[in-house]
Order: structure tokens, then sequence, then C-alpha cells
């Protein structure tokens, strides 16, 4: 019982919580700690959640008391707490982060937990139409936050991000009534089950559909053309929650959806899947390197960087998934390091950034490597000598290219010589390092990771195939 | 029944489409409604079932699919307040560039990325000269 209510803190303690500051002044500090402490609650409730995941298996309750069947009901599983909890992380130090440096909204920390209560409704759902609904909310709470401090381009920005994804969440939604339309259910479980049954030429038209609409939240090659313009422009936190925590929506629900509601439609597009994930870490590295402004660099990367989940994820099995989900928790906190600390300055910055370069390079002592050495297990374990070894090539490629461009960033930017700007308030120094520790941490002490990672990756294979 | 529903929710999705890339903002917005509505209509037919109203007691078998009906609202609603934002958006980029329309805009945004690397120039050649040679010869 206690387990049941135990799945409503981590989406329902951000959301009243936001709910109560908005009628505050979010630029006073004590507004926005108390926002910082809502989270931290969340993030505990999330871990308490994980540790009774791992030991009892997954948590399911029916919203409203209703008959399994009737209400939504709400899943968490170790998937969905994983993602949750590294998005979590992410924004509770992007919100410290802003806090520290003077918030200019009233209403950024009330925005900034309802994206969290979406995001964390999201991931421990086990609806497809609730996911539509808290996929929703993060996403608008996210159009404001785009245009943060107002300025004339960030604006222009948060439009085009606004009007594109919302195309993207349209199309999200077409093909979640289609496949209600086919299989007459919206529980992710009914629907994997019955789709199983079904031909899979009128599946497969709705595993596109929902495919390219988190391609486009994940900005993947041919769907990316709004990513730099959206996180160039944007302040260092803010683009650290949409490329670090928003995102994770994309990745999860590859995952879910690919991994563990259509697995069969994944299969038979994985050539496909893979295409799509080369061309994206190839076409986001070359552009990378090709740029010179560090959030034009790290927008490019980040387009590189999905690729990789893409390619575990095509390459498919418990080892592909395990490298996906690996791969996209090291890969979010990468770019909370990396996008925070482009707006600060001085040598424990610059650590932090180097650390966080290293990782996105997949460089020994970060966490980085973790990620990619699973890459390249799944590389190796996935088809023949031949696919085998050209993976191993391009993620080798790939990573060498990361590290190239991470570095002429960090020359650019914390090496050349200092022009009077002002390094930022320690506390907010002290934080991106505090997250690059975290990095460094799950680095040298794989184990805890890895597991979840695997726990996750069976969660997809056993609980709704 | 199916395939005028699919007809009908062709028309708004491609109107949506042809408005969306206009160069005014205003049917930017306008287009993105006619595509959210056009998936509200999407939703609406994909539980096309003949039947009595789903009240309970049920009278008679073969009631209406109510769960359709129950997602359309609720999609309606999502569409209602992105709607608000974007409009609030067009409104505020209005206000400061005195326009709506698109090319404008991004004549505006290229003027503003010209004067700043024009800013950005002078203060490079004034600094400190000695140090950036050499990094721009071994780089």
């Amino acid at each position: 019982m206690t387990h049941q209510a135990l799945i409503v803190l981590p989406a329902g303690v951000p959301w009243v919580l936001a709910a109560l500051l908005t009628f505050l002044d979010g630029r006073k500090r004590w507004v926005g700690m108390l926002g910082a402490v809502g989270l931290a609650a969340s993030l505990a409730s999330l871990v308490w959640l994980a540790l009774v995941v791992l030991r009892e298996g997954t948590v399911e309750t029916v919203a409203g008391g209703w008959p399994e069947g009737v209400g939504i009901s709400l899943r968490a599983d170790a998937l969905g707490v994983t993602f949750a909890a590294v998005s979590v992380i992410v924004v509770l130090a992007s919100l410290l982060y802003e806090v520290a440096l003077g918030v200019r909204w009233r209403a950024f920390p009330p925005l900034v937990l309802l994206l969290v209560a979406g995001l964390n409704g999201l991931f421990l759902t086990g609806d497809a139409f609730n996911f539509y609904v808290f996929f929703e909310i993060s996403m608008t709470a996210s159009f404001v936050l785009a245009g943060y401090r107002e300025e004339d381009y960030q604006v222009r920005a948060a439009f085009v991000f606004a009007v594109v994804n919302l195309l993207g969440s349209v199309v999200f939604l077409i093909g979640i009534s289609a496949l209600y339309s086919i299989t007459g259910s919206l529980d992710m479980a009914a629907i994997a089950s019955r789709t199983d049954a079904l031909d899979p030429s009128s599946v497969i038209v709705v595993a596109v559909v929902i495919f390219s609409a988190f391609c486009l939240k994940l900005g993947l090659f041919p769907f990316h053309f709004w990513l730099p313009a959206v996180y160039v422009g944007s302040h260092p936190p803010v683009a650290a929650i949409l490329s670090g925590a928003l995102a994770n929506i994309g990745s999860y629900g590859l995952l879910r959806f690919g991994g563990g509601v259509m697995p069969r439609e994944l299969a038979l597009g994985a050539v496909a899947v893979m295409v799509l994930g080369t061309a994206s870490i190839v076409y986001g590295a070359l552009q990378a390197v090709s740029r010179r402004d560090t959030s034009e660099v790290m927008a490019y990367s980040a387009i590189g960087q999905v690729g990789y989940i893409l390619l575990a994820l095509g390459i498919g099995g418990p080892v592909g998934f395990t490298a996906a989900v690996l791969y996209s928790v090291v890969n979010s906190l990468n770019k909370g390091v990396v996008f925070l600390a482009a707006g600060l300055r001085g040598p424990l910055v610059g650590a932090a950034f180097a650390v966080g370069a290293f990782s996105i390079a997949g460089v020994p002592p970060a966490a980085g490597f973790v990620g990619k050495i699973a890459v390249f297990k799944a590389a190796i374990a996935g088809g023949s000598a031949v696919t085998g070894a050209a993976l191993v090539a391009l993620v080798f490629l790939g990573s060498a290219l990361s590290f190239l461009y991470s570095f002429q960033v960090y020359q650019r930017r914390f090496l050349a010589p200092q022009d009077g700007e002002k390094p930022g308030p320690l506390s907010a120094r002290l934080l991106v390092f505090s997250l690059a520790a975290l990095l460094l941490l799950l680095g040298l002490w794989p184990e805890p990771l890895v597991y979840l990672s695997q726990a996750a990756a069976g969660a997809l294979a056993g609980g709704s195939g | 029944m199916t395939v005028y529903a699919a007809l009908v929710v062709a028309v708004v999705f491609a109107s949506g489409t042809f408005l969306l890339l206009q160069r005014d903002l205003t049917r930017v917005v306008v287009g993105i409604i006619l595509i959210s509505n056009s998936a509200v209509l999407f939703i609406i037919s994909a539980g096309l079932t003949r039947g009595v109203a789903p009240i309970l007691p049920l009278e008679g078998e073969g009631a209406g699919d109510p769960l359709v009906q129950a997602m359309a609202l609720t999609a309606l609603i999502i569409g209602f307040g992105v709607a608000a934002l974007l409009l609030a958006m067009v409104y505020r980029l209005y206000t400061t560039h005195g326009t709506v329309d698109l090319e404008e805009i991004a004549a505006a945004e290229m003027r503003e990325a010209e004067a700043l690397e024009r800013t950005d120039d002078p203060e490079r050649e004034e600094g400190p000269e000695g140090e950036q040679d050499p990094e721009a010869g071994s780089g």
C-alpha cells in the first residue's frame, strides 16, 4: 500500500509545489530554494522507489482506485525510475545554479517544477495517453523556459522550438490514437501483447509515426534543424535542462515504445534506425568540429551523442538496450555539466568542463567511458563480424572527433587569457564542480550504474514483451 | 464513414501545413492550431463506433466509445493552452520587432548578429596581441 502511494510522490510533490510557488515571487532567493527543496524531495522519493523496484520488481497502481483495465495505470519499473532520477538530478543542479546567479523571472521556479512534474509523470506511467498528457505538461513548461531572460533571440528561438515541437507532439498524438484504433487499448502492456498478434504491416506505420515524433524531440540528424538555434540562444541552465533532462523524453520514448511496446517492429526497422544513428554521429561531430562558439559546439555535439543511443537501440537485445540506457544516463549528465560550465569561468569550472569533455569523448576516468564501452560491447555482440567491426570503427571515429571538438572548446574558453570576465558566484562554480565530480565517481565506480541499466533493459525485455 | 473522416482529417491537416509554411507568424500559429485540431479529429475517427450514449445503465447493446471523447477533450484543452502561449509569443515578437513577418524578423536577426560581430572584433584586436599570435600559429 505504501509503495502504491510512493509512486505518486515523484510527480506529485513538484506539481503541488509548482501550483503554490506560482503565487510567490520566484526572484526571491528563498522561493527558489523552496523549489529546490521540492525537487530534492522528489529525488529522494525516486531513490526510495528505485530501491523498492530493484528489490521487489515493478510497482503498479491504478489512479483513482478504479479496477484494472478501466483506470489510468501508473507503473514504475527500473527503466522509468532510472530516467526520472537522472533528469531530476540535472534539473535540480540547473535550478540551484540559476538561484545562485539570481533568478530574473518570478515564474522561473514553478515552471521548472512543472517541467519535472511532467517528466516524472511520463516516466512513471503505464498508459500511452497519460504519457502524452504529461509529455505536453513538460513540453509547454519548456516552451516558456526556452524564452527565459527574454532577449530577442531567445524569444525567437522559443517560438521556433514551440512550433516544431508542437508539430512533433501532434504527430505523436496521432500515433497514440492510431495505436488505440488498432489495439483497442491505451495500456502499454496491453498494447504490447496485442500488437504481437497483429499483422506487422499495419503496426509498422504507427511505429514509424511514433519513432519520428521522438526523433524530433531528441534532435536526431534529419530532424535536428531546430536544435542548434534553441540551444545556442538559451541561457546556460535552461540549455542544460533542455538538453540534459527534456531530451530524455526522446530516448526514453524510443526505448519504451520501440523496445517495450513494439519490439518486433523495432527489429524490422533496425537497419534504418542504425543508419540514422550513424548519420547523426557523423553529422553532429563534423558540424561541432567546425563551430567556434561553446554552446554551438555543444548543440551539434548533442546531435551526435544521441546517435550512439539510436545505434545501441538498433542493435537491440538486452546488451543493446543496456547500452542505450547507460549511454542516455551518462549523456544527460555530460550535457548538464558542459552547458552549465559554459556559462561560467575560472579554474574550478575549467576542471568541471574538462571532466565533461572527457566524458563526452569517452576517456577512462569519466563516466562517458562506461557508456562508450557498453556501446562497443553491443556493437560486437550484435550482428556479424563485418557490421560489428564497422560499428566499432564508427564509434571510435565519433569519439575521436568528440575529443577534438571538446578540447578545442576547452582551449578557447578556459585556457585562453581571461579577458576580465567575472568567474561567477562561487556557489554556482562549486555546484558545477560537484556535478562533474559525480560524473567522475560514476566513471570510477560504475557498478551501480551498470546494474541499474541492466535492470532497466531487463524491465523492457521481460516486463511488457 | 472512415473514408469521409480520413478526407476531413487530410484536408484540415493539409491546410494547417500550408499555413504553417507562410511568412506571417499569426498564420503559422493558426496553422499549428489547425494541425492540432486535425489530430483531435483523428482521435475521434479512431473510435468511430455506432451506439447509444455510453451512460450507465446501458440500454441495449453497443454503446459508443467514450474513451475517444475523453481523449479528444484532453487534447483540445492542451491545444488551447499552447495556442494561447504561441499567440503571446507572437505578440511579444511584434512589440519588439514591430512586425510579424518572418523574413523581416530574420533580417533583424542577421543585423543583430552582424552588429555583435562588429563590436566583438575591435576588442579582439585591442587585446593582448602577443599572446594571440603564437596560438594562431600553433592552431
